[in-house]
């Protein structure tokens, strides 16, 4: 029980998130496992603050847990966004950002069909507001 | 030569590889193979890594915390990143975090300990439910059952993490060369000497820590509100903006709220 343990502990954990990110598909996984990243660098922050006596390594770690809020807050809302477009939350179905005509790479088997976007439909609500004769018109 | 230098450091080889092979075995992948035969290996690279390298300090009790919370820490998340349905993933992943927070008591830390269940357990682990009670309501799907080029990646990531190990091997064996080469230094006169912690270093005479009580939320406070209150600053109004930007993003219905 030192520091180098505590080290050790961190690292296994952040190598861990760096193979859930890289390996899994389904989105809401891949933002778990940027999640179990950042509880290995909290590990390794506070152990050196115990190291070092003084509290900046917990206050770093406070930092931390803020921007881990806003990122899950964000992530999600993105993630739902990203949902009700193709009705799925494979990643594999956002892996190709280019033009439609250009040479596409080798497609990975089980990808499932992508289904037909849902447009926003606007609807025509109210009426029209009249606009007043003298507006253009009238002299300054 | 290299034959030699692999024998030489198999205490720390071998666990890595079985590490390897027990996270390759277990992420999921078509046809499913037997879970039991990747959580044998893991336990197994787990306990040699611990027996190796991980030796025991003077204070029994908080070796035996520590051993726990870490071991917990490590099974669960290899359980997060590999368990096929993502609500499960999530609740294992809610484990991680409460063994995490046992670390966190171990390095004295109570206040950050509770501050980190209250807002990961307690707040992003629901909003992870909900979205997937909101997107995936089906359980595993295929693409949850398929994972991205496992061995690959997971070789990657573990020649990462030897790196690491070997450096601070390296680090620790340049400090007493006639010690058998390990990843802690046990010596306490040697650790007097090369890992002793820095004086006179805290900035702020007012974020000094008083005493023992290191973790208190007093102490926390005082360092928070001194040396880093811009950051303080900062951090609220990224937190505001990201309220702002995930109301932006979030989506609504598409045709519109009231219907003719």
């Amino acid at each position: 029980m030192n520091l180098e343990s505590q080290l050790i502990v961190g690292a296994v954990l952040f190598i861990l998130g760096m193979i859930g990110f890289l390996t899994r598909r389904n989105l809401i996984l891949m933002i778990l496992s940027a999640e179990l990243m950042l509880h290995g660098v909290s590990v390794n922050l506070t152990a050196f603050g115990r190291q070092h006596g003084n509290a900046s390594g917990q206050v770093f770690t406070i930092f931390v847990l803020t921007i881990a809020a806003c990122e899950a807050g964000l992530a999600l809302a993105l993630i739902l966004s990203l949902y009700q477009r193709r009705k799925s939350l494979d990643i594999f179905l956002w892996g190709n950002l280019g033009e439609p005509d250009s040479v596409k790479p080798a497609e990975y088997p089980p990808t499932a069909e992508p289904p037909a976007a849902e447009y926003p439909q606007l609807v025509p609500t109210g009426h029209v507001p009249k606009m007043p004769a003298s507006v253009g018109t009238s002299k300054v | 030569m290299v034959w030699n230098w692999l024998i030489s450091e198999w205490r720390l080889i071998l666990p890595l590889v079985l590490g390897w092979i027990a996270v390759c075995w277990l992420l999921p992948q078509q046809p499913s193979r037997s879970r039991a035969v990747g959580g044998l290996l893991g336990v197994a690279a787990m306990l040699m890594f611990g027996w190796y390298h991980l030796p025991l300090g003077g204070d029994v009790l908080r070796d035996v915390m520590f051993y726990v919370f870490a071991f917990a820490a490590v099974s669960t998340a290899t359980l997060t990143i590999t368990v096929r349905n993502p609500v499960y993933a999530a609740l294992w992943f809610a484990v991680t975090t409460l063994s995490v927070c046992g670390l966190f008591l171990l390095n004295s830390a109570p206040f950050l300990a509770t501050a980190t269940v209250i807002v990961y357990a307690g707040a992003i682990i629901v909003t992870f439910l909900f979205v997937i009670m909101l997107a995936q309501q089906e359980g595993a799907t295929t693409y949850d059952r398929h994972a991205y080029q496992p061995a690959a990646a997971s070789l990657l990531a573990f020649l990462l993490l030897s790196c690491v190990l070997f450096t601070l091997q390296d680090w620790n064996r340049g400090m007493d060369a006639d010690e058998m080469p390990t990843l802690i230094v046990k010596d306490p006169a040697v650790r007097q000497k090369y890992i002793r912690p820095p004086e006179g270093r805290a900035g702020n005479a007012l974020s000094r820590p008083e005493g023992d009580d290191l973790g208190s939320l007093r102490n926390v406070g005082r360092s928070l509100f001194t040396d880093y209150l811009y950051a303080v600053e900062i951090a609220g109004t990224v937190l505001l903006i990201a309220t702002i930007g995930a109301i932006a993003i979030a989506p609504r219905r598409s045709r519109g709220t009231f219907s003719p």
